[in-house]
């Protein structure tokens, strides 16, 4: 096993080099899906019309190419990346391979409070308050999980189920509004509900670009306590960690995380519960390489999602939330089945 | 158009030497495109709102590009002959951006209701026009015409609908006699839920200005239309003419409409009791959008209301 040993006075990491070539082998295929995604779209382009994009000349096809379809699919893979580090982040501080944004009440916080908007507020005001509105109901949610599982300390069992518990008031609030809602917001917010990334521009994209940068330096820099995380709370404390604080602020950062990916591509379900396992099938070790695998397979699933929601079934462009379940479950049966045998 | 100008420029040609003549026929032939380039190019707009499709085919711009109907898609029949040659760029919920992005548009007229999210792309691509309350046909007209520089058409147009409300007004006056002007309360049955159409709605507006008075739930509400929570607040729309829309053809709307119409609570309202229920066209009434919908609203009022009773 290829195994790099950096040590210097107040600072050693131990590298192992082989998880990270699984990594570089999710990253080409990611790589290989985007290409072939930017190529093909409602506009068929021929490989000429491909190439004349590198002349530089403002026509039709640069505009599909570099303002329509670029923009959507990073758009899908940084949404789709920051969910799945959250699920897998989630799933370290909760030592429960089931936890997830979605099942965590993160998801039904920030939907809970964009349909709210859609609904009342999107008229007088515009949609552009929409993703704050979603932020907020998301970093409000984990919040009132946190508030409500703290007795003396917060254990993962009881995170767990307050996060549960919250989800499923905060489902019921947000099916109430779409059943008192006009007409008209009710599709917005069905859209809104599912996922998608249509429309996606590189505003869009440059301001979650910023917020992931802004999540994941931190995350970086406290990577050793989310991988120590799922260790035994004793464990871990008998290894210097303060595990209450820590896991606080790994907390913090996960609902964060999925906050600002819902409030810019809308609730994905399902991307933060499966990318994590998915990551985990491919290279078991635990540690940053995990973390970067989890993110590569979100971000694939959301743009292989996207992909088929928008060339599949033509003229009709689907919004790719619908198709992350429907691609994600069967590859994820199939990896288990595998392995079972 | 083309057909014209080809026609002049063979005119003209009958005065040139044989030689000009067969150079401009070869150019012509060569490059038709650089030959007529000379002639003011109408513009390249894409209408992504019914409301705007109507519009721009009343100022005699036929759009390039232009949204799925709500009924009888892809095109409601009454645009089908002037919109033959159009393309279609998917829903008027999420248009197909880039079947936009192909038509190289000169101009797209969008909605802020609906479009908003996708203004920064389509500006991108061509000029936005931008359309706040798309339920003002006269104010679609107006911005459309500054932005395709048709004023003059939008000037004739907006003259003939306000000859045809004056003639029709003076119509209805002497056709209801003392009983003018009536209340009006405009219904939209649709297969789970009744909507009445407010003063300010698109056809509540043109219903205003022929005259028609409103009930006092209608005049007090606020916005465009009332969604009314089942059979008991019938009769909260209580006039003494009801124009009644079917939303679609479904056999659950029509069943809708008979289990209202055979409801106590609707036999006892003034209009059905004196039977001044008429049921109109939701494209006309309500889906159009445009002036041209204005105009076949007017036009069934009168074949409908005035000359009916008449004949």
């Amino acid at each position: 096993m290829a195994e790099r040993v950096l040590r210097r006075p107040g600072f050693s990491r131990r590298l192992d080099l082989a998880p990270w070539r699984r990594v570089l082998m999710v990253a080409l295929v990611l790589l290989a899906v985007a290409a072939g995604s930017l190529a093909t779209g409602k506009v068929p382009l021929g490989r000429e019309q491909l190439l004349a994009l590198l002349e530089g000349t403002h026509s039709p096809v640069r505009v599909i190419v570099l303002e329509l379809r670029l923009p959507r699919l990073v758009l899908g893979a940084l949404v789709g990346g920051l969910l799945a580090l959250s699920g897998w982040l989630f799933q370290q501080i909760m030592r429960n391979a089931l936890a997830s944004p979605d099942i965590l009440g993160v998801t039904s916080g920030a939907s809970a409070a964009a349909v709210s908007y859609l609904a009342w507020l999107a008229v007088p005001l515009g949609a552009w308050g929409v993703p704050f509105a979603a932020m907020a109901g998301a970093v409000g949610a984990a919040g009132l999980i946190y508030a409500l599982a703290w007795s003396r300390g917060v254990t993962p069992i009881r995170l767990v189920l307050t996060g549960i518990g919250v989800s499923a008031a905060l489902g019921a609030v947000t099916t109430f509004v779409l059943a008192f809602s006009p007409l008209t917001t009710t599709l917005s917010a069905y859209v809104w509900l599912t996922g998608s990334v249509y429309g996606a521009n590189w505003h869009d994209v440059g301001t979650l670009a910023l917020w992931a940068v802004v999540l994941i330096l931190p995350l970086a820099i406290k990577m050793r306590f989310a991988v120590l995380a799922a260790l035994d709370d004793a464990l871990a404390t008998g290894l210097g960690v303060r595990v209450q604080r820590q896991r606080a602020v790994l907390l913090a950062l996960a609902a964060a995380m999925a906050g600002v990916a819902i409030a810019a591509g809308g609730a994905f379900a399902f991307v933060g519960l499966i990318a994590p396992h998915l990551a985990r099938r491919v290279s078991s070790a635990v540690g940053a390489s995990q973390a970067v695998l989890s993110v590569l397979w979100g971000s694939l699933l959301v743009v292989c999602a996207d992909w088929i929601a928008r060339t599949v079934f033509l003229p009709l462009d689907l919004p790719a939330g619908i198709f992350v379940a429907a691609l994600g479950a069967p590859f994820f049966l199939w990896l288990l089945l595998r392995e079972a045998r | 158009m083309i057909t014209s100008r080809h026609g002049e420029a063979g005119q003209r040609h009958a005065g040139l030497s044989r030689r000009q003549t067969l150079a401009a026929l070869l150019a012509l032939g060569l490059c038709p495109g650089a030959v007529l380039a000379g002639a003011p190019e109408s513009p390249r707009v894409v209408t992504l709102f019914q409301g705007a499709t109507d519009t721009a085919v009343a100022l005699g711009v036929i759009p390039v590009g232009a949204v799925l109907s709500w009924q009888d898609p892809p095109v409601y029949p009454y645009l089908r002959t002037a919109l033959a040659e159009t393309t279609i760029v998917g829903l008027e919920t999420q248009p197909s951006l880039e079947d936009i992005a192909v038509l190289s548009p000169t101009v797209i007229v969008a909605s802020r209701f609906r479009h908003q999210r996708i203004a920064p792309l389509l500006s991108r691509i061509a000029p936005v026009v931008m359309l706040e309350d798309i339920y003002r046909f006269d104010t679609t007209l107006e911005r459309m015409a500054q932005a395709l520089t048709q004023q003059a058409q939008a000037d004739r147009l907006m003259a003939q609908y306000r000859a045809r409300v004056t003639m029709l007004r003076t119509r209805l006056a002497a056709h209801f006699g003392q009983a003018w002007p009536l209340t009006v309360s405009l219904i939209d049955i649709r297969a789970d839920q009744v909507r009445s159409y407010l003063p300010g709605s698109f056809a509540g507006r043109v219903l205003s200005d022929l005259g028609f008075h409103w009930t006092e739930t209608a005049r007090t509400a606020h916005g465009i239309l009332l969604k009314l929570g089942g059979v008991e607040s019938l009769p909260a729309l209580d006039a003494e003419l009801f124009f009644v829309m079917r939303h679609s053809a479904g056999p659950a709307v029509r069943a809708h409409e008979q289990r209202l119409m055979t409801h106590p609570l609707w036999q006892r309202m003034r209009a059905p009791s004196t039977g001044r229920v008429y049921s109109v066209d939701p494209v006309a009434w309500s889906l159009s959008g445009g002036i041209l919908g204005v105009f076949d609203l007017l036009d069934s009022i009168e074949r409908q209301v005035v000359e009916a009773r008449a004949a």
